[in-house]
């Protein structure tokens, strides 16, 4: 696959765009499924998963052929994410501090504003809880998550895609998996 | 369980990342056995990870490549796109 691939990228750097619809048509799958699971909507995850190979086409010049095409494919796109998601969050609703609250800022009450109530939640189809429960995971944890158990990558791989040491990412899976089993564990005893 | 080692709950994250060493997996083993509260941690883990691991296939739409070519910039150029 990646010499393939790598044959590919030399005819797209000679402006074959044809070479590069072939590259689009295998990753694609790939590339919008980890940033629905970022995103939590199907038409931000179309618009920033197709962006990520409008960047990758414009910048297949900076490629190291010797790397994995795949790797720095999810780069750009969980980058494209997590500024994403970040510019979703307005400076002013973060910062303004809570009424009653005692110095309590918006952030410590996003968590518990997204918290849908037992009913709702016992409504809920599996497929709907599995993205309800990934998106109520800081973005940090939930990128890690996602590339380990939904996109099935190694830690090696997640650690070059988020730019990350090792240790780093092992933690923030390790912490994700704490923090999903205190938000499944929860819910039953509401 | 506050009583329980915190290296207990380490381990049971090794483990699940199939990293653990032969000694810890002991060590981890043998107070499982005797101490209900972190099995039950374990298992929640466990758990976890199959709920994740549960989440369907997602695919891109049909016409997902047709829009990828569509917003290419028309011309190809290196100079110009780079900043």
């Amino acid at each position: 696959m990646d010499a393939l691939v790598n044959k590919r990228i030399k005819q797209i750097l000679k402006g074959d765009k044809d070479a590069f619809a072939e590259i689009v048509d295998l990753y694609q799958h790939r590339l919008y499924q980890v940033c629905y699971r970022m995103l939590g909507n199907r038409h931000e995850a179309e618009d920033i998963a197709q962006e990520a190979f409008v960047r990758a086409f414009i910048n297949i010049h900076t490629f190291d052929q010797k790397r994995k095409f795949s790797t720095w494919l999810y780069r750009i796109a969980t980058n494209l994410c997590i500024d994403r998601i970040r510019k979703k969050k307005p400076d002013y609703y973060l910062d303004a501090e809570v009424k009653g609250t005692e110095g309590l800022d918006m952030y410590s009450q996003i968590a518990t504003s997204d918290e849908l109530p037992e009913e709702e939640l016992m409504k809920l189809e599996l497929q709907d809880r599995i993205q309800y429960e990934i998106s109520r995971l800081p973005d940090k944890y939930r990128s890690a998550i996602v590339l380990k158990y939904m996109e099935e990558l190694s830690l090696q791989e997640i650690s070059e895609i988020l730019d990350l040491p090792l240790g780093t990412v092992k933690t923030r899976i390790h912490r994700g998996r704490e923090a999903l089993r205190k938000q499944l564990s929860r819910q039953p005893h509401i | 369980m506050n009583a329980c080692p915190e290296r207990i709950v380490h381990f049971m994250h090794e483990y699940l990342d199939g990293e653990i060493s032969r000694e810890h997996e002991l060590e981890l083993k043998s107070h499982l056995q005797s101490c209900e509260a972190c099995q039950a941690h374990m298992h929640e883990l466990s758990d976890v990870v199959a709920f994740v691991k549960g989440a369907a296939h997602i695919e891109a739409p049909n016409d997902f490549n047709h829009s990828v070519i569509a917003r290419l910039p028309k011309e190809k150029s290196h100079e110009g796109v780079s900043k």
